[in-house]
């Protein structure tokens, strides 16, 4: 056991407050966890070097932080700066709840198999717990803010209940500075007929290691809109899982990752389709620059009930150098007969003839590199609900991407 | 020699690809409004050297210099060299299925506009200035909506080059055998094209097998490039010549013969 998760168990033993009962029992597992090496299969293309090595602490006193702004968005903010919840939004729309309280729900959505969602279990100190009334449309965009100082250690947690025929649209929004570790764990139940748009910005290039996950469980006629949207750093991991357990219900997850430098990103994305009459379409789409590395793992399994189900995985993605590294791997497992499943995987490399090409008639390098190559990413992020957060994230993955160097 | 009055100047060239010397001792002035047909068997380095000037990837430069307008070429990046005036119509044009022809085009004259600190066009301006240049090369208007030269015929490729040399307003056009693969009337289509360019100001390099382009596109200078450089210069003749000849002569004459001009 590495003497990181030693120091977490450590901490955790030390924790008291009202969730005494899911944590022990998270505890008890972490104790008897094995720590995640290469000849983990979870874990086979991302060492966990960065974890073992992170100098981050749990500080004391934290710096004032703000979320980035978007424009033409006012959010309804709820903010944690390291690891500790800062602030809420002083008022709420009717029907919409926010509070620091146990929940029945928390660590029934995510997997036990997450061993830092294990870890998350035990160490988030604020785990807030949203919820919507039956029957609520919540039209203003709900964010939730993970933010860390330099050097600072954080965990998160959000549990968020969303009652049969409501609909909420949720932003999970990552900012971390230099050398920071997070873990930030999200659980969503969307009800019967019930609507979850949601977002993931994991845009903290750099020195820090963020680990965690958005895990989603749809009830019978749920719909979930979901674009996950992350760049590389020191150490970056999502894991995602959708859990169909409710008849026609409907999942939709757009991915796309930018990696420059000696950047590592890594998204695990895990479909249950545990009922018959359910749908997923899954598109993730990702750019590996310089000596970065990208892992995406698909994994749709459909289960022996799961007649008539419609699923749906498609992984796209380009190398800048030659010295990038993707590594893809769509897993689908089915067990029932009745079922329509399409999954591919694809990498290509820039085409430097059509780049010169593009050039030698005026074109700079960064706007040729934008013509041939961004249309891919641009489309998901067309498909975004929320225009305001398609413009506002739109120039940032375009200038990422249009100063990437062909190698 | 260079002076002034040089458009294009040329050193002592020596490049390489894959640590393979193609160019060896490459000599060539140019002056503004001329015309320089170069011929030369298969492999000699005709388009080595339009790649290298126009500066791709994998063509180093081992010694030599080149200005053009003065300006030291072999210091820009590629799309520095197209806005100083350089283009290069391709030997064997790239398909770029994705990016529509229009879009191509409008964001290439806006970035060379834009280097030279001339106003953007509008789209209306330039729509016109687009599908009168296509009439001038005889390509449908409906070629601007496809993808660059995705699925065009070997001929519509090397129409759409000077296509793009007629919007482009180039100082320099290296045409890399924009002939080959194109029927007799498209070859005259190209030759018009061309001509309709030519003015006291714009010079060319037409790189070129057969002497019949040069019927219609009137040489001011013929060179005979081989290995990898000039070893025969001449007036239009010289391609006549060559047309009767052949290149067999290149192995009994000693190669550093008479250089004209
Ligand atoms: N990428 C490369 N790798 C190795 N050799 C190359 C490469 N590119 C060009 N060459 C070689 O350089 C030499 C000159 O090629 P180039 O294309 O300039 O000839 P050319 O005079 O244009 O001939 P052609 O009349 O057939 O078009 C040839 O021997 C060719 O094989
Ligand atoms: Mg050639």
């Amino acid at each position: 056991m590495s003497e990181w998760l030693q120091q977490a168990i450590a901490r955790a033993d030390s924790i008291q407050d009202g969730f005494e009962d899911q944590r022990a029992s998270s505890l008890a597992l972490l104790k008897d966890i094995q720590w995640p090496t290469r000849k983990t299969e979870a874990w086979k293309y991302t060492p966990l070097r960065a974890v073992e090595r992170s100098t981050a602490i749990f500080k004391e006193e934290s710096p004032e932080l703000e979320p980035v702004a978007v424009e033409g968005l006012e959010f309804l903010e709820l903010t944690f700066v390291d690891g500790q919840l800062v602030s809420l939004p002083e008022e709420l729309p009717e029907g919409l709840t926010i509070e620091m309280q146990e929940s029945s729900l928390f660590a029934t959505i995510k997997p036990e198999r997450h061993v830092f969602g294990l870890v998350n279990d035990v160490l988030a100190a604020d785990v807030a717990v949203v919820t919507v009334a039956e029957g609520v449309a919540i039209e203003q965009l709900l964010r939730i803010n993970n933010l860390l100082s330099n050097g600072a250690q954080g965990h998160i947690r959000v549990v968020v209940d969303i009652k049969a025929g409501a609909s909420l649209k949720v932003v999970e929004n990552a900012e971390g500075q230099g050398a920071s570790l997070t873990t930030a764990y999200t659980e969503y139940q969307i009800g019967a007929e019930a609507n979850l748009e949601h977002y993931r910005f994991a845009l903290q290039a750099g020195d820090n290691v963020a680990i965690g996950g958005s895990h989603f469980k749809l009830l019978e006629k749920a719909s979930l809109n979901s674009s996950i949207i992350g760049f590389g750093s020191n150490l970056q991991r999502i894991d995602t899982d959708i859990i169909h357990a409710g008849e026609k219900a409907d999942a939709k997850l757009n991915a796309i990752y930018l990696l420059d430098g000696t950047e590592l990103f890594d998204l695990h994305a895990n479909v249950e389709h545990a009922v018959p009459n359910c749908t997923t379409e899954e598109n993730v789409r990702g750019i590996a620059g310089d000596s970065s590395r990208a892992v995406f793992n698909g994994r749709i399994h459909i289960h022996r009930d799961a007649q008539k189900t419609l699923a749906e995985l498609n992984n796209r993605n380009l190398l800048m150098s030659n010295k990038a590294e993707i590594n893809t791997k769509p897993e689908l497992e089915i067990y029932a007969d009745d079922v329509r499943c399409a999954h591919g995987a694809t990498i290509a490399e820039i085409d430097r003839k059509a780049l010169y090409y593009l050039q030698t008639r005026g074109v700079s390098r960064s706007q040729a590199q934008l013509m041939l190559s961004f249309g891919f990413i641009n489309e998901l992020i067309d498909q975004m609900p929320t225009a305001e957060l398609a413009e506002w994230v739109r120039p940032i993955i375009r200038d990422r991407f249009a100063q990437m160097e062909v190698k | 020699m260079s002076n002034e009055n040089t458009l294009l100047s040329i050193k002592d060239l020596h490049a390489s690809v894959e640590e393979k010397n193609i160019l060896k001792g490459l000599n060539l002035d140019i002056k503004p409004g001329e015309v320089h047909a170069i011929m030369g068997p298969n492999g000699a380095g005709k388009s080595t050297t339009g790649y290298v000037l126009s500066g791709r990837d994998g063509y180093e430069v081992d010694s030599g210099s080149v200005t053009l307008d003065g300006k030291d070429l072999l210091e820009m990046e590629v799309e520095e060299r197209a806005c100083a005036g350089l283009f290069l119509a391709f030997q064997y044009p790239v398909e770029i299925p994705g990016v529509s022809n229009l879009e191509f085009l409008k964001v290439a004259v806006d970035a060379q506009r834009q280097a030279r600190g001339e106003e953007a066009l509008t789209s209306a301006e330039f729509l016109k200035m687009a599908k009168e240049a296509c009439k001038q090369v005889n390509l449908p208007v409906s070629f601007l909506k496809r993808g660059v030269n995705e699925g065009f015929s070997g001929g519509e490729k090397k129409r759409n080059e000077i296509m793009q040399m007629i919007l482009l307003k180039p100082k320099l056009c290296i045409l890399d055998e924009t002939d080959s693969g194109l029927d007799i009337d498209a070859m005259q289509v190209v030759a018009n094209g061309v001509n309709s360019q030519r003015d006291s100001e714009r010079s060319f390099i037409v790189v070129t097998h057969y002497q019949r382009l040069l019927d219609y596109i009137k040489p001011d200078f013929v060179h005979v490039l081989a290995d990898g450089k000039i070893v025969k210069s001449g007036d239009a003749s010289l391609a006549k010549e060559l047309e009767e000849q052949g290149y067999s002569w290149l192995q009994t004459e000693p190669t550093e013969d008479e250089l004209e001009d």
